[in-house]
């Protein structure tokens, strides 16, 4: 964890969580709206922070281990919001995370990015943190917490982005 | 045709656009099976340009997005006559960038971002010139409205949204009389937002939501606000009607949509009549050329039934030379010259012979606010209406 204290932070069972699809969309919708309010458009930043809040929870929906919770923070640093999500995790999962970990170092993200996005077939997995880091402009970083969780944290500035 | 509760598609075939409105984050490209065959229908069946416009998308993840993108790139690869545009707004933030890598892998697919001209009169009006008219509009409307708003259903603490809110004056009078529980103003000129930011913090009013944002196709949810306001400014589009069911929509039911508009033609002052008079039947003429209705104000209750709102409560008040400081009123005036007489009637193509005698009119309104036995009027029209429960 980042330390600092969040303005917001829910928490679920994972199994809670990934009962239902529109999780993604309700707690990214809530969260984003929540920790908007202050900056100079609401609307407009909560819409990109949650369509970034959005991927990152896809992404958690389809990759986890099967006991605990997954909580979902954000923390503010001035222009920078800090999105935190603390996940159980099992082997396939760590596997997954530390590839796309691996991903993220490549020289070439924007490519890798355009790739991903118009890639035949059923896509690649990593597409939606290759977009968070090449179109947002997020600094990301994966960590395992103690082996059995994993923490994907993304740094964004959104607020230049949408005047 | 509504294919499912978090989005909804439409086809019209006379402009071949397809629009989408809503949300699409669908967990596998199967659940929006729907969607994909009615745009892939409508691909087939156009000629020429084709217009996807999501404009109103407010929301897409990736699964979506390569869903469509994958049919429009096949759809193009196949037919080179072909040709698409995807219509996106700034408004969203994240569709153009969204789209902007599609139509520079596709070269007959393009990215216009929707985002100038939404109403005729925009360059006159949003950009700078008109902030010192606005400012001294509020001033001397708000003397009037303060009285009247109870009367319009507004109450303290009640959320309020205040829609093309130029430069957020009346925002800030408003926050301060009536302490709303939550207030949102919206506007689509990012020159009076920046101005209605500084105002606020200048006025240490930190929790007014300024939002950017058009107008015609607001991104706030359905019945989000008790007391929707909207002034000086269905006067200014070609479609009020639009604006209007917009109001409408995101105002709670039981709530109230307030607006104001003038009557240009009935602005009036002594001594010097005629000439004011001939002037400000000039300027409704002037605004009818550029497709705005300066005359709007009587023609409010119509709108309002026509759009669907009761309990229907019309007003008018005469902002007058005598209300205040005369000189507000004559800066007032000496504004609207500046930009009618200027900009708009140049930009109509008028004589210099006609812009001379029109700017007399004009002279002759501030003579008769600052005359001591003098009196000049400018009539507005506040009207409400009640979203039926």
């Amino acid at each position: 964890m980042s330390g600092m204290k969040p303005l917001l932070e829910v928490s679920m069972g994972i199994d809670a969580f990934s009962s239902a699809w529109a999780h993604c969309d309700r707690i990214s919708s809530y969260v984003a709206r929540m920790v908007s309010h202050n900056r100079a458009d609401p609307l407009l930043y909560a819409n990109l922070l949650s369509s970034a809040l959005n991927e990152l929870l896809e992404i958690a929906f389809a990759h986890h281990g099967p006991d605990g919770d997954i909580s979902c923070r954000v923390s503010r640093s001035g222009a920078s919001d800090i999105i935190e999500l603390s996940l159980p995790c099992d082997d396939a999962a760590l596997g997954f995370y530390t590839g796309a970990a691996e991903q993220l170092k490549r020289a070439d993200l924007a490519e890798a990015y355009q790739s991903a996005l118009f890639s035949p077939g059923a896509g690649d997995p990593h597409l939606g943190l290759l977009e968070i880091a090449v179109d947002y402009k997020a600094r990301i970083s994966i960590l395992p917490e103690g082996g059995k969780r994993v923490l994907v944290a993304a740094t964004v500035e959104l607020e230049g982005a949408v005047s | 045709m509504s294919v499912d509760p978090t989005y909804s598609v439409t086809f019209n075939e006379n402009n071949q656009e397809f629009s989408i409105a809503g949300k699409l984050r669908p967990q596998n490209a199967s659940d929006i099976k729907p969607l994909e065959a009615a745009l892939s229908k409508a691909l087939a069946g156009v000629r020429g340009t084709f217009y996807l416009n999501v404009k109103r998308l407010a929301r897409i993840n990736n699964v979506a997005f390569r869903v469509i993108a994958s049919l429009m790139a096949q759809m193009v690869e196949k037919r080179v006559d072909l040709k698409i545009e995807v219509v996106t707004s700034s408004v969203l933030g994240w569709s153009t960038r969204k789209f902007l890598p599609l139509a520079q892998r596709i070269p007959n697919i393009k990215v216009v971002e929707y985002d100038k001209e939404f109403y005729p009169g925009q360059s006159f009006l949003e950009e700078g010139g008109f902030i010192p008219i606005l400012r001294n509009q509020t001033r001397m409307t708000w003397r009037h409205e303060r009285n009247l708003l109870p009367r319009h259903g507004l109450t303290p603490g009640a959320s309020i949204a205040d829609i093309c809110c130029g430069i957020g004056d009346f925002a800030v009078l408003a926050h301060k009389e009536f302490k709303p529980s939550r207030l949102l103003a919206l506007d689509h000129s990012r020159t009076s937002l920046d101005y209605a930011r500084k105002v606020a913090a200048e006025f240490g009013v930190t929790d007014i939501e300024y939002v950017y944002g058009d107008a015609a196709e607001l991104m706030i949810d359905d019945n989000s606000f008790d007391f929707v306001t909207c002034r000086h400014s269905l006067q200014v589009f070609d479609r009020p009607e639009l604006i209007l069911r917009e109001l409408y929509r995101i105002c709670k039911p039981g709530g109230r949509v307030y607006i104001t508009n003038e009557k240009n033609s009935h602005c009036l002052g002594e001594p010097r009549g005629e000439s004011i008079q001939w002037t400000y039947n000039e300027v409704a003429k002037l605004w009818a050329h550029f497709n705005m209705d300066i005359e709007f104000g009587p023609k409010s209750g119509r709108y309002m039934m026509d759009a669907g709102f009761d309990d229907i409560r019309i007003d008018t008040f005469m902002v007058t030379n005598r209300d205040g400081d005369p000189q507000d009123f004559a800066d007032m005036i000496q504004a609207w010259e500046n930009v009618y007489a200027g900009q708009m009637s140049r930009d109509r193509g008028d004589t210099p012979e006609f812009i001379a005698k029109f700017r007399q009119g004009f002279q002759d309104h501030i003579h008769a606010a600052l005359n001591p036995k003098g009196y000049a009027g400018w009539p507005i029209w506040a009207a409400s209406g009640r979203k039926p429960s």
